[in-house]
């Protein structure tokens, strides 16, 4: 792409949000380039912080599971960390040396549950841990206090009210499981456990052209085949809208297409190439966003891209210090 | 996990499930079944009695063994008190054993029998056997007492090792064979390399093995083996020795199957010859004159009555009949049938000569059958038994020679005497079972007398199962050069299965039976004791029935192809016309399936039809138990449409017609007349190889390769793992059960022993990290726990054997220990939980005697948690003397370590790859957990592993698994129903139906750059398996270290911190590069390097001596505590007496030693030194 010397190269992305719910959200960006966007799903899934146990210490454990397994799935369950972003690295908090037992960096939790004289096996779940910091609890916990607050369940309302939680072991009677667990901050690169996002995708938005001409040439079998040559459901046929008593192959849902060439592959075995062309389009991209519930789809969008600010705002300070002094002079050329 | 709970857990709501896993052990588990009910009594009878004579004076004692007794395995030594348990004998390191009894009747000169019951120590009792306390126990009862719930038994407890008789293959019983092998020409002038040779079992197992030879006058030689040597007989002796039968009569007999009306056509085993060569056997007889049947019994009982033991004193004749009766034909109990088969074999021996019957192949199943652990047994202690008669009888005359006065009729000496050796008995077959070894002066007629039993390793489930399955050929073989008895012959299709063998040196020795294979035991369907003889009377009358003549005293005129015999377990019943014997088969075969007929429905109905030159022909029928059997249905009887599974053996096998389900015919020309039909194409393979999914969609090597890998695997080695006490056990944490499966892998309950994880894989070439069987794993994925495992090893410390010079030693804590670490209890032992670093004390030992308190460090150089203590033994005065102490090791996966798919692919994990860096899909957003090389199938053909990715991914999405059963299209009868035939079709819409891909690919986005990637990507979900191969276990690293005491070279050895050899293909690939500084730098500076004082003027590098400096001075400085300089080194040449000529030279230290060896014997290695210029120094 050669562009004339001396014209801009900034853009002013745009954002579109198209659904936005406590755990999901989809959005569009705009009028940026891929590394852009490839940035912010790399900074979503790695780096935007969150709370999750870190350590644990486990003063009784007669359960069948050993302690490094209880350890690693106590780890594994996310906390309410809409706190995370202003809270301290446990190795950058100056005001405890590192043991977890400062506010500024950790948060205390405590299971302790004895499975006495019951018949049946017990359960222990996320909701046995007692948090000793009400804004950081697992996220079932806060689900189940928001919703005995009486506000309507974020999670939808056809979330069962029984809340059962996640559970980390089973016991038996007369079995016991009693613990202390440290929960800081920490970013998804680290360990997956303290990683906010589920899922974060993004695909270039299509283009898809159909070549009405051609498309015309094709008998209503042949439309229905194309249609249904293509796994997802992209095309349809417009029976509203008939051209010579035939329905219109017409684009039903563009975003569906999952780049699998199988309609361009169907149109060039029926001896039709050019009947669709689809490309992608460079600059748009359609994001899908899922989280733990650690925090909100919002919140993991919006601190991303702080996240990434923080980077950029790094890599100036570095460029005002002259560390790239030589590197600038490299680009600006000779 | 909470199978003991009252709610009822899915385990104990499916019990019946489990009977499948116990079929699989039904072989070891009765027979020795059989040896309790049973073979201990018949063993006992067949134990002649032990005559013993008073030097002194004449009068006899006899010894009589009566009635053996075994017991349920008790707790402490005196009987009767507690049951004690597996579990508590694996904890404890002892046996789980049963006190074993035999009442002895003594009898002092025919006077009134004297029965006193003598102990003969403990026997090891087989879990689940009928004495086990675990017989018959539910799931709940089972976990209660530590075990599995699917526990299974079939093995032994001996020290608290897991040992399980080895199933061996051993020639077919009673069935005459004709054998080419080259060794016979050793046996002396005249033998040829032909002989018939018969393995004759007798009731209590034990076994004698004839072969008559062919020599190459036309007569032939019984030989067998007494005492270490092989005895041969003129065979016409032997023949009138039987029975009083005279020349001509054996004449006939012999001659009768030969008659010249039908030349050389179809089923003619004899030749004219045969007239000749009867002559010559008879002359034989009549040239050492002996005419008569006591002649012939006299003259063997001259041969024999001084190495036939207890016989010193009896006549030739009871000499001669105790022989016959011993060691001819023993399966036999009548002269005329003994006589009747020796015939027999004289016949095929001659038809084996004369080409008109081929030889039997010893290495095809069809002439094999099983050794089975209680059988095994049973001749053991039988040999012991007698073993101990023998000491006895020798202990008491030596005390007679000795003392004048003994009396023989006293019995409390007598009992004395006995008692001596009693506990012997036991404690060699406790051995036995423990080292594997059969210790006996014959050798029991064994293939083997070391490696008998194996050690049954819980490494997984996999590996567990096959050990009971593996059928050894024998370990004389896996030195063998030739490879003909490794083939896999069609003999065992059916029985052992083709593809699970492991390869490389024990290939096609150690074969595995098919999941469907059993082994005929003693005890019919309804588990009660067959009865051979009433079966004998049965099956005789129904063959009189239908044709059959049965064999009279008097002489039979006809032979093959006229009439063909008719064995039964080795004896000959009769004649059966050629013409009728095709509807006695048949009959025979309906009697089998008929439930109350009487006939033992795994009777194999050998019938070995006339042909040209092939094998002898003749109806052989075997009811004995060893054989290998198998079910498959049979096509002609369907009256009731249920009772159509027939069970088959090997040597009936080789002539029915069995088709399979899919109707194909084999590529025959004629149409074929089959009339037995495989109930599933999978019964030919193993339970492992069986669960391969769709195993025939892979190139076969793969499944062999995946066999190998399966019993490797790093899965739930058991559930009871916290009461298991295994030396080393692995274990994995999060494990899954697989999408794709097989039939099988629900039949045997295999969920409850899961061995792998269900992984996104992403076939694709990435970051190169993926070359060459790499694979790359991604790190989130095993953050949250994919593949994790444990190690737990389990120490059993015992201070009562380990104490040196008979101190005792106790597990005590030190109250003055400087150990800040809290690692030790109170008692000495460690804490549960705790954590232990290497080299951190982590128990402590009190010794009595220096009152001393020696703390033990953690060996190796991994971390280990403390997972469980168990103190054995409280009642010793001692105090705690035997603990055993589980160590828990973490291994998660990291770089280095091993997985493999379930189709012989295997890779090592290359990295830990970021999940932000692994490619994505646009869709769904999933990132692969693992990635693989495309370049992996190729050449390997794995096709079934593409088709498992497929299939779990539809499956996953779908919600529900898979069946991945093998050839399962070979069982639609109908080919062009419009249902699709490959497996593709069936799973590529399903895919489509949920708007993915046809063919499973994918349109992935680089994770580095957030573009398309230029090609669709294979993805899905496949199982994998971690392999217990792991770096942490292998990985070698040494800068200094511990250096070889001689050479100074580095040591070699993991554990002792050692280097890893630079080899001479090392050197030669250095030299080759003319990297010289690199080589100098391996092979001298960083091994041996060493500076020596070499004289220039005689050239010795062992001549330099220290001229002493100064002592005083170094006396001085010590006292005055200053730090001692060293002085400068000053050398002097011993033979020249100077010090002029000493020069330093850099050499390796080896070169040193090697010139100090070569002075030793009196060669001087001479060095010329010189300078750089290349002139002599000095």
């Amino acid at each position: 792409m050669d562009r004339p010397s001396g014209t801009s190269y900034q853009r002013f992305p745009r954002v579109r949000i198209r659904e936005l719910k406590d755990d999901y959200a989809k959005f569009e960006l705009r009028d940026t380039d891929a590394s852009m966007a490839n940035a912010l799903r790399r900074v979503m899934i790695a780096e935007v912080p969150t709370v999750a146990i870190d350590l644990v210490e486990i003063e009784v454990n007669s359960s069948v599971l050993n302690d490094e397994f209880i350890a690693h799935r106590l780890g594994l369950i996310p906390l309410t960390s809409a706190a995370a972003m202003q809270m301290r690295f446990s190795r950058d908090c100056d005001a405890c040396d590192g043991d977890g037992s400062c506010e500024y960096c950790s948060v205390e939790f405590h299971l302790s549950v004895h499975a006495t004289d019951s018949d049946q096996t017990l359960e222990v779940t996320s909701n046995d841990l007692r948090s000793m910091d009400p804004k950081v609890c697992p996220v079932d916990q806060a689900r189940a206090y928001q919703h005995a607050l009486g506000g309507t369940d974020p999670f939808g309302a056809n979330a069962s009210n029984e809340n059962r939680g996640i559970l980390i072991v089973k016991l038996r009677r007369g079995q016991e499981l009693r613990l202390r667990a440290i929960a800081r901050k920490g970013i998804g690169k680290d360990h997956a456990k303290w990683s906010p996002a589920a899922t974060v995708t993004f695909m270039y938005e299509p283009d898809i052209r159909i070549n009405e001409e051609l498309m015309e040439t094709l008998t209503v079998e042949e439309r229905i085949s194309l249609i249904e040559s293509s796994p997802t459901k992209v095309f349809e046929l417009d029976s509203a809208n008939q051209v010579n008593l035939f329905s219109l192959v017409v684009v039903k849902n563009a975003e569906a297409y999952t780049y699998d060439d199988e309609v361009i592959k169907h149109a060039e075995a029926i001896g039709k190439p050019g009947l669709v062309e689809i490309t992608a389009k460079e600059d748009s991209f359609v994001f899908t966003v899922e989280t733990t519930g650690a925090i909100t789809a919002y919140e993991l969008i919006m601190n991303a891209i702080t996240v990434l600010r923080q980077k950029l705002d790094a890599v100036r300070l570095q460029d005002d210090d002259g560390d790239l002094g030589e590197l600038g002079a490299h680009l600006g050329g000779p | 996990m909470g199978k003991a709970n009252k709610s009822p857990s899915p385990a104990v709501a499916k019990e019946g499930d489990y009977s499948a896993l116990r079929e699989l052990f039904r072989p070891h588990v009765e027979s020795f079944d059989y040896f309790l009910d049973k073979g201990l009594d018949e063993m006992i009878e067949s134990i002649r009695p032990m005559v013993i004579r008073d030097p002194n004076s004449s009068n006899t004692l006899k010894i009589i063994l009566e009635k053996g007794h075994v017991l349920s395995p008790m707790r402490g030594a005196r009987p009767g008190v507690l049951p004690i348990y597996p579990q508590e004998c694996r904890q404890a390191r002892i046996s789980y054993h049963g006190e074993f009894k035999v009442e002895v009747c003594f009898q002092y000169n025919e006077g009134a029998q004297i029965r006193h019951t003598f102990n003969f120590g403990h026997l090891p009792i087989m879990l689940m056997s009928k004495l086990c306390h675990l017989r018959g126990a539910d799931p709940h009862k089972l976990v209660f007492h530590g075990e599995e719930a699917t526990e299974m038994g079939g093995y032994f407890i001996c020290g608290g090792m897991e040992r399980l008789v080895r199933i061996l293959v051993l020639q077919k019983r009673n069935y005459p064979m004709g054998l080419v092998r080259n060794s016979f020409l050793k046996r002396g002038a005249g033998y040829t390399d032909k002989a018939v040779v018969i393995r004759c079992v007798q009731r209590d197992q034990s076994s004698v093995t004839i072969k008559l030879y062919y020599i190459l006058n036309g007569s032939a030689r019984l030989g067998f083996w007494l005492g270490g040597r092989e005895f041969l007989l003129p065979v016409g002796i032997v023949l009138k020795a039987l029975i009083d039968a005279s020349d001509r009569e054996i004449f006939t007999s012999l001659t009768c199957c030969y008659s010249d009306k039908h030349g050389r056509g179809k089923g003619v085993v004899s030749t004219q010859l045969i007239g000749e060569r009867a002559q010559i056997v008879l002359d034989e007889v009549r040239n050492l004159s002996i005419l008569t049947r006591t002649q012939c019994l006299v003259h063997i009982g001259q041969y024999f009555r001084s190495v036939m033991e207890g016989f010193e004193n009896d006549d030739y004749i009871t000499v001669a009949e105790a022989v016959l009766k011993d060691y001819i034909f023993v399966h036999l109990e009548n002269n005329h049938d003994k006589f009747n088969l020796l015939i027999f074999m004289l016949q095929k021996l001659y038809a084996l000569v004369d080409q008109t019957a081929s030889p039997d192949n010893p290495d095809a199943l069809q002439y094999q059958e099983a050794l089975l652990p209680g059988h095994l047994f049973t001749v053991f202690l039988k040999d012991r038994l007698q073993e101990w008669l023998r000491k006895s009888k020798r202990l008491i005359l030596e005390e007679a020679a000795k003392n004048k006065g003994f009396d023989l009729g006293n019995a409390l000496e007598i009992r004395k005497f006995l008692t001596k050796y009693t506990t012997s008995v036991g404690r060699a077959v406790e051995s036995m079972i423990k080292v594997g070894n059969v210790n006996s002066r014959s050798g029991l007629d064994l293939p083997q007398r070391e490696g008998m039993t194996i050690h049954a390793e819980r490494l997984n489930f996999h590996r567990y199962i096959s050990h009971f399955r593996s059928v050894h050929r024998g370990s004389a073989f896996a030195k063998m050069r030739t490879t003909s008895v490794r083939k896999l012959l069609p003999e065992s299709w059916g029985f052992l299965c083709p593809v699970h063998t492991p390869d490389g040196e024990p290939c096609g020795l150690l074969n595995h039976m098919t999941s469907t294979c059993r082994v005929s035991s003693f005890y019919n369907s309804e588990g009660v004791i067959k009865n051979f003889g009433e079966m004998k009377k049965l099956l005789s009358a129904e063959l009189v029935r239908v044709g059959m003549n049965p064999v009279l005293p008097k002489i039979e005129q006809t032979g093959p192809p006229e009439v063909l015999h008719v064995h039964l377990d080795g004896c000959i019943l009769g004649t059966i016309a050629s013409a009728m014997i095709e509807k006695a088969v048949n009959y025979l075969r309906t009697l089998k399936l008929l439930a109350h007929s009487g006939i033992p429905e795994d009777l194999e109905v050998g019938y070995v039809p006339p042909s040209f030159n092939g094998a002898f022909p003749g109806l052989y029928l075997f009811t004995n138990p060893a054989r290998f059997v198998r079910p498959v249905r049979n096509l002609f009887i369907l009256s009731d449409g249920k009772q159509s599974i027939e069970l088959i053996g090997p040597f009936e096998q080789a002539f029915m017609e069995i088709r399979c389900p899919d109707g194909g015919d084999g590529g025959r020309q004629e149409p074929f007349p089959a009339t037995h039909e495989e109930i599933h194409p999978t019964a030919i393979l193993s339970v492992v190889a069986n669960l391969t999914p769709w195993s025939d969609h892979n190139q076969s090597p793969r499944n062999m390769y995946q066999c190998q890998m399966a019993k490797q695997t790093m899965g739930f080695c058991g559930q009871a793992l916290k009461f298991r006490t295994d030396v080393k056990a692995f274990h994995l944490q999060t494990p899954q059960t697989p999408i794709v499966r097989t039939g099988t892998y629900t039949k045997y309950c295999m969920d409850e022993f899961p061995s792998g994880t269900n992984a996104i894989v992403a076939v694709l070439s990435y970051t190169g990290y993926d070359m060459e069987d790499a694979m790359i794993l991604n790190k989130s994925a095993v953050e949250r726990g994919m593949f994790r495992g444990h190690i737990y090893q389990t120490e059993c410390i015992d201070l009562s054997t380990k104490s040196r010079d008979n101190v005792p030693e106790t597990f005590a804590k030190s109250i003055l220990t400087r150990d800040t670490s809290n690692v030790i209890d109170s008692d000495g032992l460690p804490r549960l939980g705790q954590a232990v670093h290497p080299n951190e004390q982590y128990y402590s030992v009190h010794n009595s005697l220096t009152n001393v308190i020696r703390p033990v460090k953690l060996k190796g150089t991994e971390p280990a948690f403390i997972d469980y203590v168990a103190v054995n033994g409280t009642g010793s005065k001692c105090g705690l003397q035997k603990a055993n102490i589980r160590l828990r090791r973490v291994r998660n996966p990291i770089i280095g370590d091993k997985f493999s798919s379930r189709h012989g692919q295997k890779g090592v994990c290359s990295q830990l790859w970021p999940d932000i860096d692994m490619p994505f899909s646009a869709n769904t957003g999933m990132r692969p957990d693992l990635i693989i090389n495309p370049h992996a199938f190729p050449s390997r053909m794995t096709i079934a592993m593409l088709l498992e990715s497929m299939a779990a991914k539809a499956g996953s999405l779908h919600g529900k698994f898979i069946d991945a059963t093998p050839f399962a299209n070979s069982l639609k009868k109908d080919k062009d129903s419009d249902k699709p035939n490959s497996i593709v079709d069936e799973l590529g819409p399903m895919l489509a139906s949920y708007g993915f891909n046809y063919h499973g690919n994918e349109v992935l986005y680089s994770g580095v750059f957030g573009t398309e990637m230029d090609c669709e990507i294979f993805i899905g979900p496949v199982y994998y398996q971690r392999l217990r191969h792991m770096v942490s276990d292998k990985f070698q690293v040494r800068t200094t270290g511990r250096i070889d005491q001689i050479t100074r070279q580095p040591i070699g050895g993991r554990k002792h911190g050692g280097g890893i050899r630079f080899g001479e293909m090392e050197r030669d690939a250095l030299l080759a590069h003319g990297s010289s500084y690199l080589l100098h730098d391996r092979l001298h500076s960083c091994s041996d390097y060493h500076i020596a004082d070499v004289c220039s003027f005689c050239g010795s590098l062992l001549t330099a001596t220290m001229i002493k400096s100064d002592t005083q001075k170094k006396v001085k400085h010590e006292m005055l505590g200053l730090p001692t300089v060293r002085p400068a080194k000053n050398f002097a040449c011993q033979a020249c007496k100077t010090s002029k000529g000493m020069e330093t030279v850099a050499m390796p230290y080896v070169f040193r030693y090697l010139a100090a060896e070569l002075a030793a014997m009196n060669i001087k290695l001479e060095l010329r030194l010189s300078n750089k210029s290349g002139l002599p120094l000095s």
